[in-house]
C-alpha cells in the first residue's frame, strides 16, 4: 500500500510540475493550441451537421428543408405522320403538376384536390399507389388559374410538395378520326405493369394503349430527361446540375393517306362498320376507318369516369376496331374466292354451267337463291356478275369443304393478316379438321353448301377480306398488310395460280361493276373498277338479336383492272344490301384516282414550268421539249 | 487570464466596470438596439446596413474583457435578433456569440479606448460577422445568398464610422451609471 | 487521485472555451432541430415580438404625433389632420372604386350592391407597418395587427394602390408579412383587357408575369389585377402595369411595374377572409362579388372556339368543304359522283385551269385556317372581344371559375397554419 501511495505521490508531483511547466510555456503556443482545438471542433461539428441534418439519404425530414430534387423532363412522343408526311398526331406543350413524395403531407391533399378541381378520392388513391416513386403527376394541362394557385402555394410554408413541369399532351385529330388505327395513350395500368413487356416501366408512365400508339410504343416514346437541383429551405433552387436532356420519341410515318382516310371517314359518318383500303402490290394500308368511333383526345389526360363509362357501356363498342376485329360472314364477297378455288382445282371451268331455278336441294335441304325467279342456265362470268347462289352451291358441293378451305386459306381466310396493329382477330375458315378440333364433331357435307356463298361458319374481318382480295387482284400473291411506311413489303403467300383462272374471276368482278351487275354504284369514269357486293346474314347470337336484325352490307373492289393499285373493302353493318356499301367504296376509290391525277398533273406542271422558266435560253427549244416529255 | 498579462499594448484592467451595469440596463440597451435594427430603416431610409446589435456586442466584448459574459451577451442579442427574422433561431445567435467571445479575447491585447483601435476592430468584426453569417446560411440552411464583398466592406466601413461615436456615447452612459 | 485534478485543471484553464463551445453547440442543436423538424421555436419568437413590436409601435406613434404635433401647431395648424382625413377618404374611395368598377362589368348591380353592403368595411382591417425583418435580405415587414385583431396566417395585405404581401406569422399584437417582392411569393394576376390569367413573381423590384401564352394579346402599359385564383388576394385588386411585353421562347415575357410600393407603404389593409363566413347561405352574392370577369365569356362567342387541330383535321375539313360545294354526301346511297379535283377548275380562270392541284387545296383551306381577320383581332382586344386564342383559353377557365370562387382561401390556409405551431 505504502508503495502504491508513494508512487502516486511521485506521479502527482510530476503532473504538478508538468502543469507548471506548461503554465510557464509561451502563451502564444497555448493560443495557437486553443485555435486548433476550435478549428478541429468546428470541423467535427460540420461533419456532424452534414451527416445528421443535411444528408437527405439519412433523414427524409432533412430533405424537406434542403434537398436534391429531381424533376423529370418529359420527352415528347414521336409524331405520327401520313404517307406524305402530313401530321396526324401532334404534341401540344402544357404544364403538369407533380407531387413530391418527400414533402407530401396527407393533410394537404383535400385542399389541393379542392383547389384544382380534382376528386379527392381519386387523388388519394393515386397517391397511395405511387409506392416508392419520388414524384407523381396529379394533373395535366394546368390552366393559367391552376398555375396561379400552384405558384402561390408551393412555398415551404404551404404546400411544398407541389412542383410544375413542362409536359406534352398528345393531340389527336378531332371526332375520332382514324382513332382505331392510331389508338391512344394512357397511364400504364396495374395489370399492364405485371406483363413482361412492360418490365422497365413504372406506375404513372404514359404508354400507348391501342393501335399504332401501342404497337410502336417503344419507337414513339422518348427517353425522359432529368433535372437535378438543390433546393434550399426557402424553396429556391440552386446549383442546377447540367440537366440530362430528354430524347424525343421518333416520328412515325404511316402508309395511311389522309386524303383517302378523310373521304373514308366522311363516307362512314353515321354508319356502323369499317372501311379498309390497301395497296395490293405491297400491303400498304391506305385508309382504315371503323365506326362508331371515340375521341382519343379524351384519353390523353385523365379520362373522367363518366366518359369512360359511356364508352365502355356503349352496346356498339366504339373502342373496337371493326376493321381488324369485327368477324362477320363475308356473304357474296366470298364468291370470287370460291370461283377461284373451283377453277384452280379443276372442278369447273369458265364454260361449266349450272341451272338455277331459284334454289336447289342438297343433302335433303333446300337452299334458295337470292333471286326467287332463278337465273336459268348460268356459267361463271354471269354467276359472279349476278351473284347467283345456286351456281356457287354447286361449286362448293363439287369442291368439298377441305379443298375449298385449302384454296381460301391460301387467300388468307382462317388466319390473321399479321398487320402491325394489336389485337387482330383471326378469321374462321371451316374445314373438317377445324370442326373436329373446335367442336369435336364430324363435318357434314351439307354444311359446305352455305359456306360456298360466304355464310355459315366462315367469318372474316374487313381487313382480312381486303388483303385476300388484294392478293387475288394481282394474280394470287398475298402481301402482309402493314401501316409503317418504311416497312419492307412481306410476301406471305404465293399461290402460283393459273393467270387464266384469275383473269376469269376478275372479269366477273369487272362485270359486277360495269356490266349492270350488283355493284354498278362503284363504277368510275375512265377507271376499270372490279368489285363484288355481299349481303350477309348475321351469325345471330342472342345478344345481337336484341339489337338489330338487318343484314350486313359488304362491298369489295379493286382497280384498275389491269394493274391493280388499290383494293377497298367496306363493311356497312345493317346496311341491308351489298350495293349500299358500294357507294362508300366508290368515294374512296374516286379520291384515290383523283389524287393520282392531281399529282400527275402537278408533276407535269412543275416540269413544264421548270423548262419554260429556266431552260429555253440554256438549250435549244426542241431539246427542252424532248427532255420534258422524257420526264413525263 | 493571467497569461495574457504580458501582452503588448497592455492597459489597466477594468474589473469594477462589470458590476456597474445592472442587468436591467443591459436589457434596456439590448432592446433599444434591436428596435433600432427593426424600426430605424422605416424612420430613415437606407439604414438597413446599420447593425446596432452587433456594435453593441462588440462594445461589450471589448469593454468587459470577460469572455464568458461577452459570449452570453452576444448569444442573447443574436437570439433576440433571430426572433424577429424569418430564419430559424440560432443563426445570429451563433455569429454574435463568437463575435462576443473573440472581442473579449482580443480586447486584452489592445487599448480599446483608442479610437483607431475601436474603428479597426469594429471594421474587422463586422466583416467577420457578416461573412460568418453568410457562411452559416450557406452551410447550415443551404441557402445561397449572393456575397458581395465590396458591399460588405463598405458596410463594415460605415458601421465602423458609426461605432466610434456610438461607443463614446456608451462610454458616457457607463460614467453616468457609476 | 490525480486524474480528476488534471481534468479539473484543464476545465478551469479552458473554462471559457468550453462554455463557448457549449453555447454554440446548444444553438446549433436548436438550429438543427428547427431545420429537421421544420418546427419553430414559437415561444421565443412570441416573447421577442411582443416585447419589441409594441415599443416600435409606440416609437412610431410618438414619431407621428410629435412631428404631427409640431406641424399641427407650429406650421400647418389643422391642415395635417385634414390631410390625413382626406387621405383616408381617398383610400376608402379608391377601394370602393375598385369594387364598383368590378361590379359594373357584371351587369348585376342590384345583387352586387347587396353583396357589397355585406362585405365592405368589415372585410379589411387597417394596419401600420412598424418594422422590417432583421435579416437583411428578407422581404419581410411587421405590422401592428395580430391575432387579437383577427389576423390569421395567409391573409392578404393590400393598399388601395396595389398589393403588399401575405401574412406568414401571427403574434398577439403583430404579424409578419412576406412582401410580394420576395422571390418565393407568387400572385395570380389577370390582364385588364382580355382577362388573361398569369402568375406574378418578383425578385426584388424585378417583377415578371409568367405562364401567358405567346399568342395572347397584352399591351405594354396594360393594367394587371389580382385574379383571385391564388386564393390569397381577392380578385380585382390592382397589381401594376406591364412595363415590357415580349414573345418568349415558351411563354410570353412580361415585365411588370408594381403599382404599390410593397415595403414602403405606411398604412396597409389586411383582408380578413373570415368575413365570408357571414354570408355562407348566399352563394350568388359571393359569386357576384368574386366573378368579376364574367364578361369575357359573353364577349368571347364571336370567334368560335378553335379546337386544337392537326393536319388530319384540316384535310378532313377540306373534303367536307368539297362535299358541300358539290352537294355530295359521302358514302350516301345513290350519291352523285364527286370530283375531288373540280374546285380547282371552278375557282381558276380557264387559262389557269391547267394547274388544278394546288388551288384545289387553297380555296378549300381558308375556312379551316379560321379566317379571324388579324386586324380586327388586334383592335378587338380593346373592345371586350378577345382574339381567338384568349377565347379558347378563356372558356374553360371560366367554366372552372364557378366552383372555385367561394373563396376557399381561409380553409386553404388553415391546415398549414395549425400544424407547424406546437
Amino acid at each position: 500500500m505504502a508503495l502504491v501511495e508513494s508512487q502516486r505521490e511521485r506521479e502527482e508531483v510530476s503532473s504538478e510540475q508538468l502543469l507548471q511547466d506548461s503554465t510557464k510555456a509561451a502563451t502564444a503556443k497555448i493560443a495557437v493550441f486553443q485555435y486548433i482545438v476550435v478549428a478541429v471542433f468546428i470541423f467535427l461539428l460540420s461533419g456532424f451537421w452534414t451527416l445528421q441534418v443535411q444528408n437527405p439519404d439519412y433523414y427524409s425530414e432533412a430533405a424537406e428543408r434542403n434537398r436534391i430534387k429531381s424533376t423529370p423532363i418529359l420527352a415528347p412522343r414521336g409524331k405520327i405522320l401520313d404517307r406524305d408526311g402530313r401530321v396526324i398526331v401532334d404534341n401540344k406543350a402544357s404544364y403538369s403538376l407533380l407531387l413530391n413524395r418527400d414533402q407530401l403531407k396527407w393533410e394537404h391533399l383535400p385542399a389541393i384536390a379542392d383547389a384544382l378541381h380534382l376528386d379527392y378520392n381519386e387523388l388519394a388513391g393515386k397517391v397511395r399507389r405511387m409506392g416508392s416513386r419520388p414524384q407523381i403527376v396529379i394533373k395535366d394541362e394546368l390552366t393559367p388559374d391552376d398555375m396561379s394557385w400552384v405558384q402561390s402555394h408551393r412555398d415551404t410554408a404551404t404546400y411544398p410538395e407541389m412542383d410544375i413541369i413542362n409536359s406534352w399532351r398528345r393531340l389527336y385529330p378531332q371526332d375520332g378520326y382514324a382513332a382505331h388505327v392510331i389508338g391512344y395513350v394512357g397511364e400504364i395500368s396495374d395489370a399492364e405493369l405485371d406483363l413482361p413487356q412492360f418490365i422497365e416501366y413504372h406506375p404513372g408512365d404514359v404508354i400507348g394503349k391501342d393501335g399504332i400508339e401501342r404497337e410502336y410504343d417503344s419507337t414513339l416514346r422518348g427517353v425522359d430527361g432529368e433535372r437535378r437541383v438543390l433546393v434550399d429551405s426557402m424553396g429556391r433552387e440552386r446549383q442546377v446540375d447540367k440537366p440530362k436532356d430528354a430524347v424525343a420519341g421518333k416520328d412515325l410515318q404511316l402508309t395511311l393517306d389522309l386524303d383517302l382516310q378523310s373521304v373514308a371517314e366522311l363516307a362512314m359518318e353515321g354508319k356502323r362498320g369499317a372501311v379498309v383500303a390497301l395497296d395490293p402490290r405491297n400491303g400498304q394500308v391506305l385508309a382504315m376507318v371503323s365506326r362508331p368511333t371515340f375521341d382519343p383526345n379524351k384519353f390523353t389526360g385523365r379520362i373522367s369516369t363518366k366518359d369512360w363509362k359511356e364508352i365502355v357501356d356503349d352496346p356498339y363498342k366504339p373502342l373496337m376496331n371493326r376493321a381488324t376485329q369485327a368477324e362477320f360472314a363475308p356473304g357474296s364477297t366470298f364468291k370470287p374466292f370460291v370461283a377461284l378455288a373451283g377453277l384452280e382445282s379443276g372442278v369447273i371451268d369458265d364454260q361449266t354451267e349450272f341451272h338455277c331455278p331459284g334454289g336447289a336441294s342438297f343433302y335433303g335441304h333446300y337452299f334458295a337463291c337470292w333471286r326467287k325467279g332463278g337465273h336459268g342456265n348460268i356459267s361463271l362470268h354471269r354467276a359472279i356478275t349476278q351473284s347467283c347462289d345456286v351456281y356457287f352451291y354447286n361449286v362448293g358441293n363439287r369442291l368439298g369443304i377441305d379443298r375449298l378451305a385449302h384454296y381460301t386459306q391460301l387467300a388468307g381466310f382462317g388466319g390473321k393478316t399479321g398487320i402491325d396493329l394489336p389485337n387482330e382477330r383471326e378469321s374462321t375458315m371451316p374445314s373438317t379438321r377445324w370442326k373436329l378440333r373446335t367442336f369435336r364433331q364430324k363435318w357434314y357435307a351439307g354444311e359446305t353448301i352455305s359456306v360456298a356463298i360466304g355464310q355459315g361458319a366462315v367469318t372474316v374481318s374487313p381487313l382480312e377480306l381486303a388483303a385476300a382480295l388484294g392478293g387475288l387482284s394481282i394474280g394470287g400473291r398475298w402481301y402482309r398488310p402493314h401501316l409503317l411506311r418504311d416497312a419492307k413489303p412481306v410476301l406471305t403467300r404465293d399461290g402460283h395460280l393459273n393467270p387464266q383462272d384469275v383473269a376469269e374471276v376478275v372479269d366477273g368482278m369487272y362485270g359486277v361493276v360495269n356490266e349492270g351487275g350488283t355493284g354498278h354504284a362503284a363504277a368510275l369514269p375512265n377507271i376499270e373498277v372490279c368489285g363484288k357486293t355481299g349481303t350477309a346474314q348475321l351469325v345471330s347470337t342472342e345478344k345481337m338479336k336484341s339489337m338489330h336484325l338487318k343484314n350486313n352490307a359488304w362491298f369489295e373492289a379493286f382497280a384498275p383492272k389491269g394493274a391493280p393499285e388499290i383494293a377497298v373493302v367496306a363493311l356497312f353493318e345493317s346496311g341491308e344490301e351489298g350495293a349500299n356499301a358500294a357507294w362508300i367504296v366508290r368515294d374512296v376509290m374516286k379520291a384515290y384516282f383523283d389524287k393520282k391525277a392531281r399529282l400527275a398533273k402537278e408533276r407535269t406542271q412543275l416540269t413544264r414550268e421548270f423548262h419554260t422558266l429556266t431552260l429555253p435560253w440554256a438549250m435549244p427549244m426542241p431539246a427542252a421539249l424532248a427532255l420534258g416529255s422524257g420526264l413525263n | 487570464m493571467t497569461e495574457y498579462s504580458e501582452q503588448l499594448l497592455k492597459k489597466p484592467l477594468r474589473e469594477g466596470w462589470l458590476n456597474r451595469f445592472q442587468v436591467l440596463a443591459l436589457l434596456a440597451i439590448t432592446l433599444v438596439a434591436i428596435i433600432c435594427q427593426f424600426y430605424l430603416p422605416r424612420l430613415i431610409p437606407n439604414t438597413e446596413f446599420l447593425e446596432i446589435p452587433l456594435l453593441l456586442t462588440i462594445y461589450f466584448g471589448l469593454m468587459r474583457q470577460n469572455q464568458l459574459s461577452a459570449l452570453f451577451f452576444g448569444a442573447f442579442v443574436g437570439l433576440a435578433q433571430d426572433s424577429l427574422s424569418h430564419l430559424p433561431l440560432g443563426m445570429y445567435g451563433i455569429a454574435k456569440t463568437l463575435v462576443g467571445y473573440f472581442a473579449a479575447s482580443v480586447s486584452m491585447r489592445f487599448d480599446v479606448d483608442n479610437v483607431l483601435v475601436r474603428f479597426t476592430l469594429t471594421f474587422f468584426f463586422f466583416f467577420f460577422h457578416q461573412f460568418f453569417y453568410w457562411m452559416m446560411r450557406r452551410a447550415l440552411l443551404g441557402q445561397v445568398v449572393p456575397l458581395d464583398p465590396q458591399k460588405i466592406l463598405l458596410q463594415a466601413l460605415l458601421n465602423a464610422v458609426v461605432a466610434v461615436p456610438l461607443f463614446m456615447i456608451l462610454d458616457r452612459m457607463k460614467l453616468s451609471g457609476s | 487521485m490525480q486524474e480528476p485534478r488534471v481534468v479539473e485543471a484543464i476545465l478551469s484553464r479552458y473554462r471559457n472555451l468550453i462554455i463557448l463551445a457549449i453555447v454554440i453547440v446548444a444553438q446549433l442543436l436548436l438550429l438543427a432541430w428547427q431545420v429537421r423538424t421544420t418546427q419553430d421555436v414559437r415561444l421565443i419568437r412570441v416573447w421577442a415580438v411582443t416585447t419589441v413590436t409594441p415599443l416600435a409601435g409606440v416609437t412610431e406613434a410618438v414619431r407621428r404625433n410629435t412631428i404631427g404635433f409640431l406641424e399641427d401647431y407650429f406650421i400647418l395648424l389643422d391642415v395635417r389632420e385634414q390631410n390625413r382625413k382626406l387621405r383616408e377618404d381617398n383610400n376608402r374611395l379608391k377601394m370602393e372604386n375598385i369594387y364598383y368598377r368590378n361590379q359594373l362589368t357584371t351587369a348585376e348591380n342590384a345583387r352586387a350592391l347587396s353583396a357589397f353592403q355585406l362585405q365592405t368595411a368589415s372585410k379589411t382591417v387597417a394596419a401600420r407597418i412598424i418594422g422590417n425583418g432583421t435579416a437583411s435580405s428578407a422581404q419581410v415587414v411587421f405590422i401592428d395587427r395580430g391575432s387579437t385583431s383577427g389576423v390569421v396566417k395567409g391573409m392578404a395585405v393590400v393598399t388601395p394602390d396595389g398589393i403588399v404581401g401575405k401574412v406568414i406569422a401571427v403574434y398577439p399584437l403583430a404579424s409578419q408579412v412576406l412582401l410580394v417582392t420576395d422571390p418565393t411569393f407568387s400572385v395570380g394576376v389577370e390582364s385588364q383587357k382580355a382577362h388573361i390569367h398569369g402568375t406574378l413573381s418578383c425578385n426584388g423590384s424585378n417583377c415578371v408575369v409568367d405562364y401567358i401564352q405567346n399568342e395572347e394579346k397584352i399591351d405594354p402599359g396594360e393594367w394587371f389585377y389580382t385574379s383571385g385564383e391564388d386564393r390569397i388576394f381577392p380578385r380585382g385588386f390592382p397589381v401594376g402595369t406591364a412595363a415590357s411585353v415580349k414573345s418568349g421562347q415558351f411563354m410570353k415575357d412580361i415585365h411588370l411595374n408594381l403599382s404599390g410600393a410593397p415595403g414602403a407603404a405606411d398604412e396597409v389593409l389586411v383582408v380578413l377572409h373570415g368575413v365570408h363566413q357571414l354570408i355562407p347561405d348566399t352563394p350568388p352574392e359571393q359569386r357576384v362579388a368574386q366573378s368579376l370577369p364574367a364578361p369575357p365569356p359573353d364577349a368571347a362567342p364571336g370567334p368560335a372556339t378553335p379546337k386544337m387541330a392537326t393536319q388530319a383535321d384540316k384535310i378532313k375539313q377540306k373534303y367536307i368543304d368539297i362535299g358541300k360545294e358539290e352537294n355530295h354526301v359521302y358514302g350516301a346511297i345513290g350519291g352523285n359522283m364527286p370530283n375531288f379535283n373540280k374546285p380547282a377548275a371552278a375557282a381558276q380562270s380557264p387559262a389557269q385551269a391547267e394547274m388544278p392541284p394546288k388551288p384545289a387545296a387553297k380555296p378549300a383551306s381558308p375556312p379551316v385556317v379560321r379566317p379571324s381577320p388579324p386586324p380586327t383581332g388586334i383592335l378587338g382586344a380593346r373592345t371586350p372581344e378577345p382574339t381567338k386564342q384568349p377565347a379558347a383559353e378563356k372558356k374553360p377557365s371560366h367554366v372552372d371559375n364557378g366552383p372555385v370562387l367561394p373563396l376557399g382561401a381561409p380553409r386553404k390556409k388553415a391546415p398549414p397554419a395549425t400544424p407547424p405551431q406546437p
